[in-house]
């Protein structure tokens, strides 16, 4: 357990693991965190994974701990990594298997009210829609060559092929595809488990949840976006599903053959990295882009099924618009001033989201003036975020900030002495219908297991890394 | 016969054989009882599976992914599994099972992958021991 690491705290939110160069490490580690968020982070391994991270050849600046880090493979989950472009390492296991798992909010034009009376076939419908849990082929049936064209445009090739509007590829983070993918590195073996999978939710933490504005914190910024207080949404979360899981697994394999050769020795095999100039390193992130692509593609997916899942419930259009879609495991080149110059580095965010401020060039144009909408998903039951990045996020975490509630129990210890039905109907009781494919599903993310997400939204917003815009409340559940 | 590890975001489990191919024939058989009810799948049909490593560990990751890439790509259910080949380098063998039916299986949790985190394999004095946590 982390009790014995030495932590010096430089404000109310921000702490500091000061280097030391006898365990290799390179730079220092930054957590933000409340004291009781840090008290709940010092009980697992996650401040052993960040100072992990920080012996990495080629980082530069700290080693970042988000506040709802909690203990992951190699990296920690909410940890953020920048690794200098021309020296540095990338590490599969900094981006993790779930390739651009990430999250897409859809605004709607009905009210709560309006909604509930059909709340029930509202949820059985998407249910029935959007394949979830551990069977789930999706409705579309790509052929090989289709599938390496949605590797290669993501969103994009959604829009493109009848699977939504123009917006929708236009508000996601990237257009919903990043230049630089490579089909060719994406095995067979990871084609032909993913393939089947797009347009499927997955299981696991992944959800798809029916939620409502309950306030407003920033109005300028709630207008731009398109939402207002009691207003229906719909938050996706999942990611790239078997397709991306086997590019990490293949990567992972081959890396830590690669390592060797490139002399480079990690703290923990599943960090295992190489030149980022290398062609092992260039092989893998043209995979990873193509990964993250499908995942793009697959919440596009969602989000067509979900339309049509909506026109039958309410017989009308419901004006299903694309807010923001952003991911959440992913490494990008990105070009950030350090000590006073521009400098090229390759940003991983392992459930960390990236948060740029306002004016920024990759930001919609109808979105530049308040900031980069960023998505946080809490815990089922609970309540979830909107945020917009500020110039902070630019200063000190490579653009990025927390990703979730983030977990406090393990998935065993979330379902002991629990009874499922039982959680079902106290959620119900607060007017929250859920619908998962298994009751494990609904025990293993109960919301006790899972820190509390204002607490962590709370650091965020007054370290200055991002903003709140507006807190959402959910209605309906589907879970794998 | 396995026993379960618990971690903040996953699951993981601990298990055993007398050599290392039954080692790794328990460590297939923990892997699919996670992911199914093993239980109630029948022998019908035979796949033969192999893997390379450096070691035993990565040699067992690369296993448990090449059985997971078959339950979750191939669609199988298996129901046991033989070792015929095993050197740190190389493990041979065979997943004995049948097609996923939905009607007839249950499905308890999707594992994406098999990690290397805190990953062992030792040799006691009774045998063989592994721990492998796996991302769900």
């Amino acid at each position: 357990m982390a009790t014995h690491i030495e932590i010096e705290s430089l404000d109310q939110w921000r702490h500091r693991i000061p280097r030391n160069s006898q365990i290799g490490m390179r730079t220092d580690v930054i957590v933000y965190a409340s004291r009781a968020l840090l008290e709940q982070i010092r009980k697992d391994l996650s401040l052993e994974q960040a100072i992990n991270v920080a012996t990495l050849p080629g980082i530069v600046g700290p080693s970042l701990a988000m506040p709802d880090i909690h203990q992951g493979y190699g990296f920690p989950i909410g940890g953020v990594a920048a690794l200098d472009c021309e020296h540095g390492v990338v590490s599969p296991g900094g981006v993790g298997f779930d390739i651009n798992c990430g999250v897409r909010l859809v605004s709607t034009g009905l009210s709560a009210e309006e909604a509930r009376p059909r709340l029930r076939d509202l949820v059985n419908q998407v249910f029935r829609d959007v394949p979830c849990g551990t069977g789930g082929s999706g409705f579309l049936n790509v052929s090989e060559k289709q599938l390496d064209e949605v590797l290669e445009r993501g969103a994009k090739w959604m829009v493109e092929n009848g699977y939504g509007c123009q917006r929708d590829a236009e508000f996601a983070e990237a257009g919903g595809a990043l230049e630089g993918a490579d089909p060719s590195k994406v095995s067979d073996r990871a084609k032909r488990r993913g393939g089947p999978q797009l347009g499927t939710l997955g299981s696991g933490n992944h959800f798809l949840e029916i939620q409502y504005v309950d306030k407003i914190h920033f109005p300028e910024a709630a207008r731009v976006l398109g939402l207002e207080e009691d207003q229906v949404v719909v938050l996706i979360h999942c990611g790239s599903r078997g397709l991306g899981h086997q590019v990490c697994t293949d990567f992972l394999a081959d890396m830590n053959a690669a390592m060797r050769k490139y002399d480079i020795h990690v703290r923990d095999r599943q960090l295992a990295c190489v030149p980022i100039q290398s062609p092992e390193g260039q092989a893998y992130l043209g995979a990873m882009r193509a990964a993250a692509n499908f995942a793009w593609a697959n919440r596009q997916a969602i989000m067509h099924a979900l339309r049509h899942s909506f026109l039958k419930v309410f017989g009308r259009d419901c004006r299903l618009n694309l807010v923001y879609d952003v991911c959440h495991n992913i490494a990008k080149q990105e070009r950030y001033e350090i000590d006073g110059k521009k400098r090229d580095v390759l940003v991983h965010r392992k459930g960390a989201t990236r948060a740029y401020p306002p004016g920024h060039r990759e930001i919609p144009e109808a979105y530049r003036a308040i900031g980069q909408p960023v998505l946080i998903p809490g815990s089922m039951g609970t309540a979830s975020w909107v945020l917009v990045g500020t110039e902070g996020s630019m200063r000190e975490t490579f653009g990025s900030v927390c990703h979730g509630a983030g977990r406090l129990l393990s998935r065993t210890a979330a379902k002991r002495g629990r009874d499922a039905r039982q959680v079902q109907k106290k959620l119900e009781e607060q007017g929250i219908v859920v619908k998962s494919e298994t009751r494990d599903g609904i025990l293993e993310e109960v919301p006790e297991a899972y820190k509390d997400v204002d607490e962590v939204i709370e650091v965020v917003h007054q370290a200055g890394l991002a903003r709140k815009v507006a807190r959402l409340r959910p209605m309906g559940v589907i879970k794998g | 016969m396995f026993e379960i590890l618990e971690h903040t975001a996953d699951i993981g489990f601990r298990t055993y054989g007398r050599t290392p191919g039954e080692l790794f024939e328990a460590a297939a058989e923990a892997l699919t009882s996670i992911v199914m009810e093993r239980e109630v799948v029948a022998s019908r049909i035979e796949r033969p599976l192999s893997a390379d490593g450096a070691d035993y560990e990565s040699l067992l990751v690369n296993w448990l992914s090449e059985v997971l890439y078959f339950i979750d790509a191939e669609r199988m259910a298996f129901h046991h599994f033989r070792v015929s080949e095993i050197t740190p380098l190389h493990v041979a063998g065979t997943g004995f099972g049948e097609p996923y039916d939905a009607a007839r299986h249950r499905g308890k949790i999707v594992v994406k992958a098999v990690t290397y985190h805190q990953l062992k394999v030792t040799q006691t004095s009774e045998g063989w021991t592994a721990e492998v946590y796996l991302d769900v």
